[in-house]
Order: C-alpha cells, then structure tokens, then sequence
C-alpha cells in the first residue's frame, strides 16, 4: 500500500495533467482570485467593526461603505470558488479518463506474454481502483494543496501587513501541528498495512463464496463457511477500530494546536492593541483571529490529505508501470495479394521461459486446404503451437511463412483475418446475441446471421431465447450453458468463413449428436480450406490428412492415421489409451 | 436507509455517545466568542491586562477540554462504524448465501463481490463521518444561533432567516447529486465489465481484429463515466460557494445591523464582534460539512445497492420443522413436473412423469440445451418446480427443511470446483464426522486413489483457490469422492466424468454399481457408454422425455436415442 512511488512519479503526473494546460491555467487563475476576495473581505469587515465607534459616534454610512465592497467581492468569490471546483474536477476527470482510454489500448499493444502472465483481476484493478484513487488524489491535490499554499501564502501577507509579532507568533507555533499530524500517522501507519492484508484475505474468501454458491449450496456448507467469515471479520473489526481511530485523532489534534495559536493571537493581540494606543485597533484584531484561523486551516487539510496523496502517488506509479511496459514486436507493413493457405515452418524455436526450452527446430510445410490434426499428451506444445501460428508469441528463431510472406514481415491484421478461431475456452463479449456472431464482420445482415447460426447448428437455441438474436447476454456469457457458448463461438466462424482454420478442443462441452452435425459444417467448411484442428476426438483424427503427434514440443511422429498405426510408436500408444 | 439503521442497534451506546460528545465539542466552541467579546468590551476597553491573561487562559482551557471531549467522540464513532458495518457485510454475505441458484444467476458474481467488499468500506466510512459531522454540524449551527440571540436579539434574527436558507442549500445539492453518484458508480460497473472482457477475451479480439472496435465501445463507455463523473462533481462543487456566499451577505446585513443599535445605545462593539464570529463559525461548520458531504453521498450511493441486495428475498424458502422421509417410498418421483427459467419464453423441462426406487441407476442423455441438467437440478431444489411436483422418499421437496433435504441427497455438480484448504478437509464437506476409512472407500470408489497417492501431502495436499493446482480430471475425481463421502440415498452426478478417459470412467460405473448403500443414481451424461449399463435411461429431447427404458429397448423404439448412439460409433 504505502511503498515509496518510485521518483519522477510526480513528475509524470504533473505531465499528465500538463495535457489539461487551460483547464490548469484557468483553475490557478480562478483560485487566485478566490483567495484573493476570501482574504480581502475580513480586512473589509474589519473596517467596518472599527467604524461602529460608540453610542451616538457611529456614521453608519461609513460603516456601510466597506460593506458594499464585501458584497461584491462575495459575489465574485462565489463564482470564482466554483468555477475553481468544476475546473478541477473536470481536470481530474479528463486526465484519468485518457488514462485509462491509455491502459485500455495498451491491453491491445501489449505482448500476450505480459497478459498471461498478470492476473486479470490485477490489471482491471490498475484500470478501476488505482486510478480512481489516482483521481481523488489529484483532485484533493489540485484543490487541498494549491489553494492551501495560496492561502497561507496570501494570509501570511494580510497579517504581516497589520502586525508583525503577532504573525510571528502564529507562524512559530502552526508548524507544531504538523508535527502532531505526522507522530499519529507513523503510529496508525501499521494498523493500516495490517488492515489492508486481513481486507485481502477476507475478499479472497467472499471471491470463493459468491463465486462459488452453487457448490456450497449443493453441499449445504453455507453455515459452515458464515463462520470461517466470521472469525476472520471479527479479527478484523478490531484492527479496523485501531485504525480508523487512529487516524480520527488527527484532526483533534491539530484542532487543538490551531486553537491554543487562537489563544496566543487574542493575547499578543490585546496587549498590543492596549499599548499601540489605537494603531492596532479591534477591528484588526478581529480580522488578526479570522486570519489566524484561516492560515491554519490548510496545515490541516494537507496534512490530513498527505497519506492519500501519498497512496495517490503509489497508484499512480503502478498505472504508469503498465503503461511504460514493453510493446509487441512492431507490425510488418506486408499484405499478402494471394490468398492460398499454404503455411511454411521452418526451424523454429520457442520457449515461454527461456531457461526451460519447450520447441525445437520445428519444421512443418502445410499445403493449401489440408488438414492437420496435432494430438499429444497435456502439456505437448499443442496450444504453443496456435500462440506461434497466430502470432500471439513470437518465435525465439526460424520462420513461418504464410502463403510466401514470413509472417513477421506482415501486417497482423493481415495474418490473423487469414485464419478463423475456435478455442477451448468460449469467450463472449458482454452484448447481444447478434453482436457476437457479427463480432468478425460488422456489417453482416439479419439473413447472413442466421444462415451461420443454422450451419453451426445455434439457431435452434438462440430462436428460442426471450429476445432471440437481440438477446443481452451478460458477463461470462451469461446463463448460457459451456455447450451454447460454444455453438455460438463456431456461428461466429462461420459467418467470416477465412481461408484457413484454428480448431482447439472446438466441441468438447457439446453433446455427441449435435457435434456430429457440427462436424458435418466443418467438412463444408474444411474444403479448400487450410485447417489445424487440436483434438481428442477419434473422428477429427480419422478425417485429417495429416497427423502431428507431439511429446515435450517437438513433433515425433507425422503421417496419417494408418502410417502412423503401422508404425506401432508413439502415437500407437497414444491413440490405445486415448481413443480406443 | 431503514433497513441499514437496525445495524446501529448493538452500539446504541455509541451512536448516542458520539454525537452527544460531539455537542459537547461544539457547545465548548460556543464559548470562544463570548470570551472574545470579553477581551474587547473589558480588558481592551479597560486596559486591564491581567483580565486578558486570565480569558486567553480560559481560551486555552476550552481548547484543552475540547481536544479531550472531541477524542472521546471519535472513539465512540469509531465503534460505531466499524461495529455497524462488520455487522452489516456479515448479515450480506449471510443473506447471500441464503440465495437460491435463480437469484445467484440474476445478480451474478461479480457485483456480489463488489457490494460485499468496496460497497461496505464506503458504507463504514459514511457511518464514521456522519456520527461525527452530521449530528455535530446542526447543533452547532443552531447552539451559535441561540448565543447569537443570548448576545443580541435584534442583530440575531438575520442568523434566523439564513440558516434554514444554508440548509436547504445542503439539502438541495446533496437531493440532486446523490442519483447522479449511483449513476458514476454503475457506470463504474460498465466500465469494469469492458475491462475485464477485454483480457479474458485478448486472444479472440485479437484474432478477428477487433482491437479498435473494441477500444471505440469502451472509450464510450468510459466517455459516459467521465460526463457522469463531471456532472456530480460540479454539483457537489456548488455547496461551497453557495454557503459562503448567504453567510457573507448574512455578515454585511448584521454589520450594519450592528452600527445602527451601536449608535442607538443597544449594542456594545464587542457584541457585534461576538455575533460577526458566531457567523463565521457557522461558515466553517458549513465548510467542512460540504468537504464531506460528497463521502456521505457516495456512501447513500454504496447504501442503496447493497440494499438492493438485502431486499431480495431468497426466491424459496424451506419449512423450518421440515417433513420426516418415508424411506420405503420411492426414493424420487417426478409428477408432471414442467420448469421455466425466471425470464424466459420456453420451458425448458416439460411434462416429466418418472418414479425412482432406491438402487435403481437412471442414466439421463440428450442433447446440449435439451434440458438433462436442468431436470436433476429440481430433486435437491437448486430450481422450484414451476408445474407439477418433485418428491423425495415420499414428501414433496419443499415440505423438507434444508438440512434434511442436503442429507438425502449427494450431487455433483457440472463444475468441478475444490475449495481452498485441503484435499481432506474438501471431501469432508460431504460429511464432517467421515473416519479415514470411509474417505479412503470413497476416494477409492471415485478412482482418485492416484490423484492422491501422486501427491506429497496425500489426503493432506494443500488445494487451491479454485483447485487451480489439480487437472480438470482429477477435480472432477475429487468431486464425485466428495458426494461419495456423503453415503446419501440418492446420487446425482452431473456430467462427472466428462474429462475421465473410457477406461477410468468404465472402472468407476463399476464401483458406484457396487456401494454398499446402495443409492438411487442418476447419471447425467452426453456419452452413451456412460450411461448404456443403467437401469433405465432417460432421453431428454427439446426439454421434454423423448423415452424411457433400457439401452435395448431404446435402440429398438426410440429414434432420437438410436441417433446419439449411431454418431458415437454404438450399434448394439
């Protein structure tokens, strides 16, 4: 939580809002005048109480004269307050929205290595609650500092304009509150960091409950689990107590100090007005004590914000951290004109951890509209191998050519719209069932749609949803079953129907019988049409040209099902446990 | 709100407390002016120097018993608030639990989590600042009002017309932005939704080259939380300036109200000064009422949804003094029963008739959507009947309390989930008093003897958050000992052995055939050989019973069943 942001953090963001440069300016100009007129008008005040002399001395035309001026000088402060608040907030506001439009298209720069390797739930937390305390920071930060130091700035001269021990007295003793401020938070400092950790542990527990209730529920351990929770909440309420008390004393504390500065300034104050013999007169002690309150208030305020802006600066460093990550390798500027499907490998290496090596010298020539079946033990290479051949990874050495073009030389967008996807994992943009077919081709009409959902055999399902087609289907997919979700991933294929095809455990979650008719589209679909199919299903394996077995990354073997039978390896023992 | 306010019930000591000490605090504060006044009207009018030691000392008191009273205040509400609202995530998460599968689905998990974790936190600090500042902030408002008129009756009354005029400036702001804060806050939501879809789903937008539409949709998305954010802030940001600027004209009116009753005799220079700082007080109040109103607003905001969440009645309840089963009845029966999906057109299970005996073994089949899961998730009441009636060793499911119903019946379900902790301490689940021997036959009737035994720690293997340490085959091994534990009557396994190989799978038919209890198990399943040795086997077809019978007698009368069998390579 409070680990130091490393240096040139603030510096970075005072960039990031330099974007802002007229919000800025106009927001500094504003607040100027705002502690200009806040400041003024006590002296005005002050005047006035100095004119209302006595019984029967008072002019109250004179009196009012200063008044007048108080009047407009509110007016203009008002709006200069809220002119210096919405500016702020619009400031804050825009620069974490372009923040975070940043984060989200680095999300597409970024290399799959970096995503795989930070759990999701960590980067949409960079995206949520770090920048959102990133922007409470800034928008105390813009409004608690910058006005603060304008004000005691400004105080500082009124005060010393009037009198000169008496702004003495107060600047010698303000700094003690700070001082106070600063003991409670090194004490409330642990309690905090041990809050945070119990917080953590007890979200991890409500992250197992509420995502797991179907389970608990079958089991009937809800009762069981309350009281896990309950131990853990109790402990933590106590450390929480600590905490929050803790830190509520500050501003007692503070409080207190400013008060006995208020003590000091009515003493100093009186004696001197006693002794001046009129030269400091009661109307400027008055304003003298309304100053004194004013210079004070925002040692508070700031040291009450300082932790927050420190965690501001924190978050902030994580959000920057994201953005400054390595992009992908650049993009080619090659767009092949034929569009064939013929993909060459030759000598490839690759490796996720580069200690531990995974393929090795892989070579593979594929010819327009094969079909390639690849098959091996958990762990093989297998989704590797899809990484390499999408251009999710790239490989450490050799190449892979589509269609005579290295792929590295092309544009991704290219490569990639070659092939069409299906993966294990069903995937779902939160949206509508037409939304999501249409995903690879936005301008599909009604007809187009539903003539892919009959061939991928979804339509039956998705005609019976509430709102068919326009049905929102949420988070996740939603209440989808695994099998729609994956019959609506294969619609979604079919509807673009590229030249070459990346099958992953398609049709695992779907019952035998519909897969059937599935596989029959595929065949349609597969003619002509280069196509590499990750299964353990004993018909895909049956109907490929070409089998690729594969053992710790490296091809072993490569032929047809029956070449490969008769050469009792491997693969034959593979396919006795697998699939016969 | 009301529901929310039972919460303080337990600290009623402290939520008096705190607010009464905070009076305290500020009735001490009163006091400053009238000293002041004081200082001027005698010591400095009297050049009596002594007189003014003596009151900057009694200021100086004040603020000493005022640091100790204001301490007392923010312990109590510290209390309070953390008290209240460790009482309130518990009795959420319990009311949570209490939710049935159809309530789980409508709200979804991911603003469950939300509302139990960031939702609270605001609502403690809401709690905190309101016990501290809300309650403090009228009384000191009104308590310098009547020493306003203790000081001077006339002049006083200008403090009586802008009060009510600063709260309902208050009251204005806080009416108008608190919708707009619930509205930042889903969009909030909108925003996370976007987020999270773009990294679980970085492979598929990426391979359809959809980056850009994609980052178009969520820079409008987050367009749409910014203007909303904007919104409430300038909002929010009108409080400040209103105030200040109704208590200013209040001060100028009083000023001159003051120079006229000086001049008449009325007043003394020390009193107007006196009622120009009750004034200002009543601005700083107002001033740090208006820092925090935005916290207490957002907390209304948290507030309102996790009220939501509280206010959803679980959608089935169960008889506290449930029905006693009848263990000679059929062990369960489906009697026209028909389901609907809260919100959808078509029913998914309709018209089912079936009648199962104790050691009967029923393999269900169809195809994906036909309604087979749907139809086992009725017996142990994860979904009510929407037609016609599921009983269970002779009483209708919802006649059992839950505890009895969950003896009866072991499941597993689709998603083979392991829970943190260990190996042992997750097949406990199906019975916490289960001795070593009875895990031991159930690992080893569920063939997970080997997931085991290639484990270090054996049954005492630590397990992951979501078991994400074991393969989807050996969770689901683990899934099935785990209802094995259990011993129930009836046995429901829901696509168990989904990622078994033929083998595996083949080994452990045999064992659930041999049980010594000798349940009722329903076989749910999209593979023929899994089900083909049962007693009977179900075939769902469209949500509705295409046949029932053996696997012979299927293969003869039933097309649909011959259809499965035939694209899996089954003819006899």
């Amino acid at each position: 939580m409070k680990q130091k942001a490393p240096s040139g953090t603030l510096r970075r963001c005072l960039r990031e809002v330099g974007n802002h440069k007229i919000l800025v300016a106009l927001s500094l100009l504003f607040a100027a005048a705002e502690v200009f007129f806040t400041l003024y008008t006590p002296l005005l005040f002050g005047q006035a109480v100095d004119r209302i002399i006595g019984v029967a001395k008072t002019d109250v035309s004179l009196v009012d004269r200063p008044l007048i001026t108080a009047a407009a000088m509110t007016a203009a402060c008002a709006v200069a307050a809220w002119l210096t608040g919405s500016l702020n907030n619009r400031m804050a506001c825009r620069t974490v929205q372009s923040l975070r439009d940043g984060l989200y298209a680095k999300i597409n720069t970024l290399p799959l290595s970096y995503l795989d390797s930070h759990p999701t739930g960590e980067t949409v937390s960079r995206m949520s609650s770090d920048i959102d305390r990133f922007a409470d920071g800034l928008l105390l930060g813009a409004t608690q500092l910058f006005s603060g130091v304008l004000t005691i700035a400004g105080t500082l001269v009124f005060m010393l304009r009037m009198n000169v021990p008496i702004t003495a007295a107060v600047v010698v003793l303000t700094p003690v509150s700070l001082f106070a401020a600063k003991l409670i938070a090194g004490r409330t400092y642990g309690f905090f960091s041990d809050q945070s950790n119990l917080r953590a542990d007890q979200t991890a527990l409500i992250n197992e409950t509420a995502g797991n209730l179907k389970t608990l529920r079958a089991f009937h351990r809800q009762g069981r689990y309350l009281g896990k929770f309950d131990a853990l909440n109790d402990t933590l309420k106590k450390v929480s107590l600590k905490a929050v008390f803790w830190s509520s004393i500050t501003n007692p504390v503070t409080r207190f100090v400013n008060s006995l500065v208020y003590a000091a300034v009515a003493l100093v104050g009186a004696f001197t007005a006693i002794s001046s013999g009129g030269a400091f007169t009661v109307g400027m002690l008055t304003a003298m004590l309304n100053y004194a309150d004013k210079y004070t208030k925002p040692f508070n305020e700031i040291s009450g914000v300082a932790a927050e802006l420190q965690n501001a600066l924190a978050c902030a460093a994580r959000v920057f951290e994201m953005l400054d990550a390595a992009d992908e390798a650049p993009d080619g500027d090659l767009t092949p004109e034929t569009v064939n499907g013929n993909v060459e490998i030759s000598e490839v290496c690759f490796s996720y951890d580069k200690s531990k090596k995974l393929i090795e010298d892989f070579n593979l020539s594929v010819k327009q509209g094969q079909k390639i079946a690849i098959v091996g033990p958990t762990g093989c290479g297998k989704t590797t191998f899809i990484n390499l051949l999408m251009r999710f990874y790239d490989t450490d050495a050799g190449t892979i050519a589509v269609d005579g073009v290295e792929i590295r030389q092309m544009k991704r967008r290219a490569l990639r719209s070659r092939y069409g996807m299906v993966l294990q994992e069903t995937w779902l943009n939160p949206g509508t069932i037409r939304e999501n077919i249409a995903f690879g081709k936005e301008d599909a009409s009604d007809e187009e749609i539903v003539a892919a959902a009959k061939r991928a055999h979804s339509w039956s399902f998705i005609k019976r949803l509430p709102q068919g087609l326009d049905t929102v289907i949420g988070e996740d997919g939603g209440s989808l079953s695994e099998g729609q979700k994956q019959l609506l991933c294969i619609t979604r294929v079919m509807l673009c129907l590229p030249p070459m095809l990346i099958l992953d455990e398609a049709t695992s979650s779907i019952d035998t019988r519909t897969e059937l008719r599935i596989q029959k589209a595929f065949d349609e679909m597969m003619t002509g049409r280069t196509s590499f199919i990750v299964a353990h299903r004993l018909s895909t394996i049956l109907g490929a040209d070409r089998i690729l077995v594969m053992d710790k990354g490296r091809i072993i073997e490569q032929g047809t099902h029956e070449e490969l039978l008769a050469k009792n390896g491997f693969y034959t023992k593979l396919f006795n446990s697998q699939f016969a | 709100m009301k529901r929310l306010l039972r919460y303080f019930r337990g600290y009623g000591k402290e939520t008096f407390l705190a607010p009464l000490f905070k009076m305290l605090e500020a009735l001490l504060e009163l006091l400053v002016p009238l000293v002041v006044r004081n200082i001027i009207d005698v010591g400095i009018a009297g050049s009596d120097k002594p007189y003014i030691a003596k009151m900057c000392g009694l200021l100086a008191l004040i603020a000493f018993v005022g640091f100790g009273v204001s301490v007392t205040a923010q312990y109590f509400a510290a209390r309070a608030a953390v008290g209240a609202s460790a009482a309130l995530r518990r009795d959420l998460l319990a009311h949570v639990l209490t939710f049935s599968y159809a309530d789980d689905d409508a709200f979804g998990a991911s603003t469950l989590i939300a509302r139990l974790t960031g939702d609270v936190d605001q609502i403690q600090n809401g709690i905190n600042l309101t016990l501290r500042l809300l309650m403090r902030s009228p009384f000191a408002v009104f308590g310098a009002m009547i020493a306003a008129f203790a000081v001077d009756k006339t002049t006083a009354l200008t403090f009586a017309a802008v009060i009510p005029a600063l709260f309902a400036v208050v009251a204005a702001v806080m009416a108008v932005s608190v919708p707009l804060y619930r509205r930042v806050r889903e969009r909030m939501d909108g925003s996370i939704v976007a987020q999270r879809s773009a990294l679980t789903g970085v492979r598929v937008i990426r391979a359809f080259g959809q980056e850009r539409t994609e980052e178009t949709r969520f820079r409008r998305a987050n367009a749409l939380f910014t203007a909303a954010s904007i919104k409430a802030g300038n909002v929010s940001a009108l409080i400040n300036p209103l105030t200040c600027v109704l208590v200013n004209m209040a001060v100028i009116v009083l000023l001159h109200a003051g120079a006229i009753r000086v001049n008449g005799g009325a007043m003394t220079q020390g009193e107007v000064v006196a009622q120009y700082n009750y004034m200002t007080r009543i601005l700083v109040e107002l001033i740090k009422l208006a820092n925090l109103i935005i916290t207490i607003t957002k907390s209304i905001a948290c507030a309102n949804r996790v009220e939501k969440v509280l206010d959803t009645a679980p959608s089935m309840d169960h008889p506290e003094q449930g029905a006693v089963p009848d263990m000679t009845a059929p062990a369960v029966e489906f009697d026209g029963v028909g389901f609907t999906y809260p919100g959808a057109q078509e029913s998914s299970v309709e018209g089912v008739d079936l009648t199962v005996r104790k050691g009967e073994r029923i393999g269900v089949i169809g195809a994906t959507g036909s309604g087979k899961s749907t139809l086992v998730n009725l017996i142990p009441r994860f979904f009510d009947a929407t037609r016609g009636t599921v009983r269970v060793f002779g009483h209708d499911v919802k006649e059992y309390d839950e505890e009895t119903l969950n003896r009866l019946i072991a499941v597993t379900p689709q998603k083979a989930t392991l829970f943190r902790g260990t190996i042992r301490e997750n097949l406990l689940w199906g019975n916490e008093n289960a001795d070593d021997e009875t895990l031991a036959a159930a690992v080893a009737a569920a063939q997970a003897g080997d997931v085991i035994a290639a484990k270090a720690g054996g049954l005492d293997e630590p397990v992951e958050e979501n078991g994400r340490n074991f393969s989807g085959g050996q969770r689901q091994r683990l899934t099935v000992a785990r209802a094995l534990v259990k011993q129930a009557p009836v046995l429901i396994l829901d696509d168990a052995a989904s990622a078994l190989d033929l083998a595996t799978e083949a080994r452990l038919r045999k064992a659930l055939a041999e049980l010594p209890e000798r349940p009722a198990v329903f076989t749910v399943s999209q593979r023929v050989s899994s089900v083909m040795g049962c007693d009977r086997i179900v075939v769902a077809d469209d949500g509705s019973i295409a046949a029932v019978g053996t696997h012979d007698e299927l293969l003869e009368t039933c097309p649909v069943y011959r259809e499965i069998c035939e694209s899996q390579g089954i003819t006899r």
